[in-house]
């Protein structure tokens, strides 16, 4: 009887519906929040159902703050760094995996060294650099930052999918008269697109969420990422929670879209990453 | 003819040179973006180095600074508190919300993206959020606990020192929970079902089974969900910044925050970069006892 219950569907459902339920219950409040006016925001007990929904909190986080500069800055940082650390990491995994070379090992044992690394640490030296070089309050400093942040990570997966790629595709390319770097466009690419996806769906995240590095190294608007613009601008002496809320999803929403559109790659790609390499 | 012009392409195929070539920007990288900061952490922790004196040569100055630290002392005790509960609570939840999932078949895929959601939101935004969630004024934390009749009036994460730290260990754990999940839940899905068969038949109850059949099978990706984890709560400091700021006092003052504070408010780049090694052994020595451990799997 008890095992029975135990090992029941409805028990399973029920413990993961309750437990995810906790869970969600921040990004209802904040999707809750947004939408409120100001009288239903400052009230206790809080209102859970608000009675007139509003877009005046969005309305004034764009009329009030930089945001959009947030936004654009963000993008421009996010797509960069992906597109970088994207290629260059498929280059590398592809030869570590593929073509073995003496050091290559090493390579990998590196890459996973540098995980343990904490960026914390590497936060000064970093900064240091990039006011050297006078890139302070630079979309560039970030990208620097990020490319270092979410590199080693990328090959580790990619690396994990193409030691899973079946050789003979590759090689059979090659006898047909195909050149190894042809292969890898024409047949690498193609049938590991699922791992490069993975990669670069994971280091875009990595790369739009990503605070310190951002707020240690710009400062005015010209720069500032939306994750800094969320906290230094609207997190500042007074805040107005709904517009806060309003920018915490604007910020969020990259993650949310992906989770829900791109779930199998991020799976695959933050297992792969994690236990195989 | 044609098998020795094969194995000709066969060794071309496995040609090292080339996998050296392909691998020349990701070295730059790995020197320019890893190594030489790493090199530039460590010089500048012997360096005394801050915004009052010149910078000159100072030894193990820094470190022995670190040493005799009070403020110090205390980050590395709060840093140990605080990885272990929100490790432990990570764990537990993950594990939890894997074995509900392996279950389940109807909506699965629904209920994997809700759990990964916490995940892919930024960690300084998960800290915002949950200060407004907190508020002592206008909380649903402390409204949802007074529904339920836990607390009588509301509560204040931002006065109690020990509410304090259990907060940022719940929001700690909401953020890293989907990645334990996610791991376990694929271990789980990847146990043969003949292997519980076979111990159903020889009359393991369920209980008996997760003890004995389950448990061992993921232990090597519970230890490498618990390895990265636990080196991760150590360098969590996007939500302890608008959550806590380090406090009420020190209650949440854990050494990323100190690192923090050094860099940004005291401007002590020696002093800084001393923690920032010390961090890094710390890490290092939690990895080497989680190698160990894997190495017997």
């Amino acid at each position: 009887m008890r095992d029975r219950i135990l090992e029941s569907k409805t028990l399973s459902y029920s413990v993961a519906i309750f437990v995810l339920s906790l869970m969600m219950m921040p990004i209802y409040w904040t999707v809750v929040t947004a939408f409120k006016p100001d009288t239903e925001t400052y009230v206790f007990p809080p209102v859970y159902f608000p009675s007139n929904p509003t877009f005046e909190p969005f309305r004034l986080l764009f009329e009030f703050y930089p945001f959009m500069d947030y936004v654009a800055n963000s993008l421009i940082v996010t797509v960069s760094t992906t597109l970088i650390v994207t290629v260059i990491s498929m280059m590398a995994a592809y030869g570590i995996s593929l073509y073995p070379f003496r050091g290559g090992r090493v390579m990998l044992l590196t890459l996973l060294a540098t995980r343990i690394i904490p960026p914390l640490s590497l936060l000064l030296p970093f900064y240091l650099v990039v006011s050297y070089l006078g890139l302070v309050d630079t979309l560039l400093s970030m990208i620097i930052a990020n490319i270092y942040l979410t590199y080693p990570f990328a090959v580790l997966i990619m690396k994990a999918f193409f030691d899973n790629f079946p050789r003979e595709i590759i090689e059979s390319a090659i006898v047909d008269g195909c050149s190894r770097t042809g292969a890898l466009f024409r047949i690498v690419l193609p049938v590991g697109a699922p791992g490069i996806a993975s990669a670069g769906i994971i280091t875009f995240l990595w790369t739009w969420n990503e605070f310190v590095y951002a707020f240690v190294f710009t400062s005015t608007p010209k720069a500032q990422p939306v994750t800094v613009g969320c906290f230094d601008a609207i997190g500042d002496v007074f805040v107005h929670w709904n517009q806060m809320c309003a920018g915490a999803l604007v910020a969020a929403l990259p993650g949310i879209i992906f989770v829900f559109v791109a779930q199998k790659y991020l799976i695959a790609g933050l297992t792969s990453g994690a236990v195989k390499a | 003819m044609n098998a020795s012009t094969l194995g000709v392409r066969r060794f071309r195929l496995s040609n090292p040179r080339y996998g050296l070539l392909l691998n020349i920007p990701g070295l730059l990288i790995v020197l320019l973006w890893v190594v030489f900061p790493a090199l530039l952490l460590l010089a500048a922790s012997f360096l005394r180095y801050d915004n009052v004196n010149p910078v000159s040569f100072t030894g193990f100055g820094n470190y022995q600074r670190l040493w005799n630290s009070r403020v110090f002392g205390i980050s590395v005790e709060r840093i140990l508190v605080f990885s272990l509960g929100s490790t432990a609570l990570t764990a537990l939840g993950g594990l939890l919300l894997a074995m509900c999932l392996s279950n389940v078949r109807k909506g699965g895929g629904l209920l994997r993206s809700l759990m990964i959601i916490p995940w892919a939101v930024p960690a300084v935004v998960s800290g915002l959020i949950w200060k407004w969630m907190f508020s002592p004024d206008f909380g649903v934390v402390s409204d949802l606990l007074m529904k339920a009749r836990l607390i009588a009036k509301p509560l204040s994460i931002y006065s109690d020192p020990s509410l304090a730290m259990w907060g940022v260990i719940i929001v700690d754990s909401w953020t890293r929970i989907p990645f334990m999940g996610i791991i376990l839940l694929a271990a789980l899905l990847s146990i043969p079902e003949q292997i519980h068969e076979a111990a159903r038949v020889d009359g393991a109850d369920t209980l008996k089974r997760f003890f004995y059949v389950t448990l061992p099978m993921i232990q090597g990706p519970l230890l490498i969900g618990l390895m990265i984890t636990t080196i991760f709560s150590f360098r969590t400091i996007d939500l302890i910044i608008p959550l806590t700021a380090g406090g009420p006092g020190r209650a949440t003052y854990v050494i990323g925050y100190y690192i923090w504070d050094q860099i940004t408010k005291s401007l002590n780049f020696g002093l800084g970069a001393a923690a920032g090694v010390v961090l890094f052994l710390i890490t290092s020595l939690i990895t080497m006892i989680f190698v160990y451990l894997l190495r017997e799997k």
